[in-house]
């Protein structure tokens, strides 16, 4: 997706409104520091691999000729300015880093990524992959594993790498729509629909409505994520499997955002991202510790009420168990959460 | 000689892998003196990668070595991008 004019200019105007705001002692955190604008630098790597390249455009200068580089300068903003608008915070690291980002990298390099300090973006070889600046939630995608990195450090293997891999994706995907302002039932809820190369048959590389449907290409091969935990791939490859079995959880926060209704990164987002900041998590969660953890982070935030109910039906939805230990289960608890008949009832107390 | 190359990871998730043999190509001396460096220059263990980033599988003649971006040697990188024809 490609931002128009127009979003830059709002966003600008958010962003000057954020800073009347902002002097009020209340509108943001104790804790945050920085400023209520983001600092960007766009480098253009000219087709090498030495990062950072050279650089092509700085915070506030006019948009470049080559377009790639106002992609990534759009993209950085529509990230940035999501999370201190919905969520008071101040860059990747909430104290105002800097956000970098090289275009040009490599020849026909078919990816995108975080590299711990800056974005790195290929071109896409033109025949799997086009420009990896063109879809916006692709930016915020990457730019998310810069803010895990600064808070849950989720570790980037197994199960809690596909819940590092997830957050990703749903702050990605909330970007976009805080960015087209669109509510849970106009957002597409595709992750990369831009950056597929023309004549690949496919939508987009992942659903969060629909895990597994998003593309099928005799080049591509088949969408290989599961919706639930009943599909769960064990495998050695892709760090064990991160960017397959982040379908469960990417599908949790899809029914939860669709149940509650409205904007994405009002009730749903702001679980979840307490869930990823509040400090409790561990950097080696698994689904389960992360499902409890967004219901604990509902509950704390909501009551018990609407909200608190709605995750628990989730990931019950998606058959990993959310309800902390020692608490009943809800109905509609999945077949590995329920004893088996005859089983004796936990003892309480 | 095999050479093979297995690619992981990456923001689409999504393998790929190709295999060539040198045996009677014209730039067989290359791709020799290229392997030979990625292996003597690299090792078997799990490599630090970065989210997102491709992490690379190399095999010459039955013997493994693993990479990752951003961190690929002049040779890696050679070689990768000649049995994968592909930016790597």
């Amino acid at each position: 997706m490609h931002l128009p004019a127009r979003y830059t200019l709002e966003l600008d105007a958010a962003h000057r409104t954020r800073r009347r705001i902002g002097a009020l002692p209340t509108a943001v955190p104790d804790t945050a520091t920085g400023p209520d604008h983001p600092v960007r630098t766009i480098y253009d790597a000219r087709h090498q691999q030495t990062l950072p390249g050279e650089k092509v455009r700085a915070e506030g200068a006019g948009p470049a000729k080559d377009q790639p580089v106002n992609h990534a300068y759009d993209g950085l903003g529509a990230t940035f300015t999501l999370y201190l608008r919905a969520y008071g915070r101040h860059s990747i690291d909430g104290r105002g880093l800097p956000l970098n980002a090289s275009v040009h990298y490599g020849q026909g390099y078919n990816n995108a990524f975080w590299d711990g300090k800056q974005m790195v973006f290929g071109d896409g070889d033109g025949r799997i992959f086009q420009d990896f600046t063109g879809s916006v939630d692709v930016i915020g995608h990457e730019l998310t594993h810069g803010v895990t990195q600064y808070t849950a450090n989720l570790e980037y293997f197994g199960q809690s790498g596909a819940l590092n891999e997830s957050v990703s994706d749903v702050f990605g995907s909330v970007i976009k729509q805080y960015a087209l302002r669109q509510t849970v039932d106009q957002a597409d809820w595709l992750i990369g629909a831009d950056v597929l190369a023309p004549g690949i048959h496919g939508t987009a590389l992942r659903s969060m409505k629909a895990p597994g449907t998003a593309y099928d290409d005799p080049t591509l091969g088949k969408d290989p994520q599961p919706a639930t935990m009943d599909g769960y791939v064990s495998t050695s490859q892709d760090n064990g499997g991160v960017h397959i079995n982040s379908g469960i959880p990417n599908h949790a926060f899809y029914l939860v955002a669709a149940a509650l209704g409205g904007h994405s990164w009002e009730r749903a987002g702001q679980i979840w991202y307490d869930t990823l900041t509040g400090g409790a998590l561990a950097s080696d969660a698994d689904f389960a510790a992360f499902a409890r953890a967004t219901a604990t982070a509902a509950q704390t935030r909501y009551g018990d009420g609407e909200e608190y109910q709605t995750v628990l039906k989730a990931w019950s939805q998606v058959g990993v168990p959310a309800a902390p230990t020692g608490t009943a289960l809800p109905r509609q608890a999945s077949p590995q959460q329920q004893a088996p008949e005859g089983a004796q009832p936990p003892s309480q107390g | 000689m095999r050479i093979a190359v297995t690619r992981t990871g990456g923001f689409a998730g999504i393998t790929r892998r190709a295999e060539l043999d040198t045996t009677g190509r014209p730039d067989a001396g290359r791709l020799h003196a290229l392997a030979h460096e990625v292996l003597t220059a690299s090792d078997s263990g799990t490599p630090v990668g970065v989210p997102d980033g491709f992490v690379y599988e190399i095999t010459v003649d039955g013997r493994t070595v693993r990479c990752a971006d951003p961190h690929l040697s002049g040779a890696q990188r050679k070689l990768i991008q000649q049995v994968l024809k592909e930016g790597a």
